[in-house]
């Protein structure tokens, strides 16, 4: 309560002086316990601003919208440790001028919400760097270990069953911050490289597709994995995806705006066993 | 009976060295296994693992791509860049149960004729044993089917 109240205020202080011209954030949403995007830009908007514990999507995609940040003024936004890796991310890969954004940093542990010290992309970097630091967690998801557990027949088996249920509603992709291409590849039919229909197959390589482009680029803020209607766990995917980048190039993705993008990048010394 | 299993393996590879070395083992005579079909490219760099997944999905067995030796490529660092997205690539498709033994990398340079015409046989061997890769098989005999209401 008293972040949100805080951060109201400093939302009405930055309006008032004309320093954003928006500030993205939550508001309370169709249940109690959901919360949905604001786009605040007024002072009565301001007080609809909730903040606590089940603010828990990336707002980070909304800031590539085409033409929000064209006008080169400044857009507020709520965000967590990932979605500021997010912000990295897309300063890094030239999608906004992290300048623009000025950030209100919130976490919370338990129904705890603490805000987050500084304003801009850059004065969370000790923050961001101690995340890397800190050892991923070893999920203790009883579904995840038996994925691992299984031989790779078993996993097929196990994915296209998953697989199966893909409706190819992109959800995924449209509710992740990361996919701001105009274009995306599923898209594309000349060549067409994924079967359009919802079939099995093309639900395979889409979801491959899908994991690849992110690797490296993932935050893990879990939009994907939540706004899947047919609820396939994306987030092991991905997680798996950050865990061979982390391990085989000591990449955690978002830690600054000059971050080289992982698979855009290569070192000679790059260790690999499978090559013969 | 049924005919014994000739897989089927696409090979995607660059055309400076590579390809030069699979064209050396043809002008020494050297005599490899049939089952590979040749997809010729550019670099390393320019093989997007959409080639690979297009092969699965056209029903291919197997997969292999090729090319120059780390430090000899031609564009001096494709394959740097293709090494890394291979890497990424290998441990998704096992994390998703479709068996790295499938698809399968290495370097050959212009002057390796004799090791391509080896690797070649030694790879087909590798799929023949693993067999027609019957669980894509059936995904895509799915998409054949005629809808049903
Ligand atoms: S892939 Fe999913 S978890 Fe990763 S950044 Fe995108 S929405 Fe977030
Ligand atoms: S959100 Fe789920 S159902 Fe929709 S395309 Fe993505 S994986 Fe498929």
């Amino acid at each position: 309560m008293i972040t949100q109240e805080k951060y109201r205020t400093r939302v009405k202080e930055l309006l008032a002086s004309n320093s954003v011209k928006m500030v993205i954030g939550y508001k309370q949403g169709s249940t109690a316990d959901r919360r949905r995007p604001l786009f605040v830009r007024s002072f009565e908007e301001a007080d609809e601003l909730v903040l606590d514990s089940n603010c828990i999507g990336n707002l980070a995609g909304y800031l590539v919208t085409e033409g929000l940040l064209s006008d080169e003024k400044r857009v507020g936004i709520f965000l967590r440790p990932e979605g500021i890796r997010s912000i990295n991310i897309l300063a890094a890969e030239s999608q906004l001028n992290p300048e623009q954004i000025i950030i209100f940093g919130f976490d919370t542990s338990g129904r705890e919400v603490k805000a987050l010290q500084g304003e801009q992309a850059e004065d969370f970097s000790g923050l961001i760097d101690s995340l890397k630091e800190k050892p991923p967690e070893k999920s203790s998801d009883a579904l995840l270990y038996r994925i691992d557990q299984m031989n790779t027949e078993e996993r097929f088996a196990f994915w296209k069953d998953e697989f199966s249920r893909c409706i190819k509603c992109y959800a995924c992709r449209q509710a992740c911050p990361m996919c701001y291409c105009r274009r995306c590849i599923v898209d594309s039919n000349q060549p067409q490289w994924i079967n359009t229909s919802s079939h099995t197959l093309g639900n395979f390589e889409w979801n491959i597709v899908r994991a690849f482009h992110l690797a490296g680029r993932c935050v893990g803020c879990g939009n994907c994995d939540r706004a899947c209607p047919v609820n396939i766990p994306l987030r092991f995917i991905n997680a798996r995806m950050a865990q061979e980048v982390f391990e085989s190039f000591d990449h955690y993705a978002g830690t600054s705006q000059t971050q080289e993008p992982v698979l855009a990048s290569f070192n000679k010394d790059d260790s690999e066993t499978f090559i013969l | 009976m049924s005919e014994p299993f000739e897989p089927k393996i696409i090979a995607f590879v660059c055309t400076y060295c590579t390809y030069a070395g699979a064209d050396l083992a043809g002008t020494s005579r050297l005599k490899y296994a049939p089952n590979v079909r040749i997809v010729r490219l550019p670099c390393t760099g320019r093989i997007s693992p959409m080639f690979l997944l297009k092969a699965l999905q056209k029903g291919a067995d197997g997969v292999l791509v090729s090319g120059c030796h780390p430090g000899d490529c031609h564009f001096t660092h494709g394959n740097y860049h293709a090494r890394r997205r291979w890497m990424v690539f290998r441990s998704l498709l096992d994390f998703l149960g479709i068996s790295p033994e499938r698809v399968k990398f290495s370097w050959i340079s212009a002057a390796e004729g004799g090791k391509f015409a080896d690797l070649i046989n030694s790879v087909t061997e590798d799929i023949r044993k693993l067999g027609p890769f019957d669980q894509y098989k059936e995904l895509i005999r799915e998409t054949e089917t005629p809808a049903t209401l």
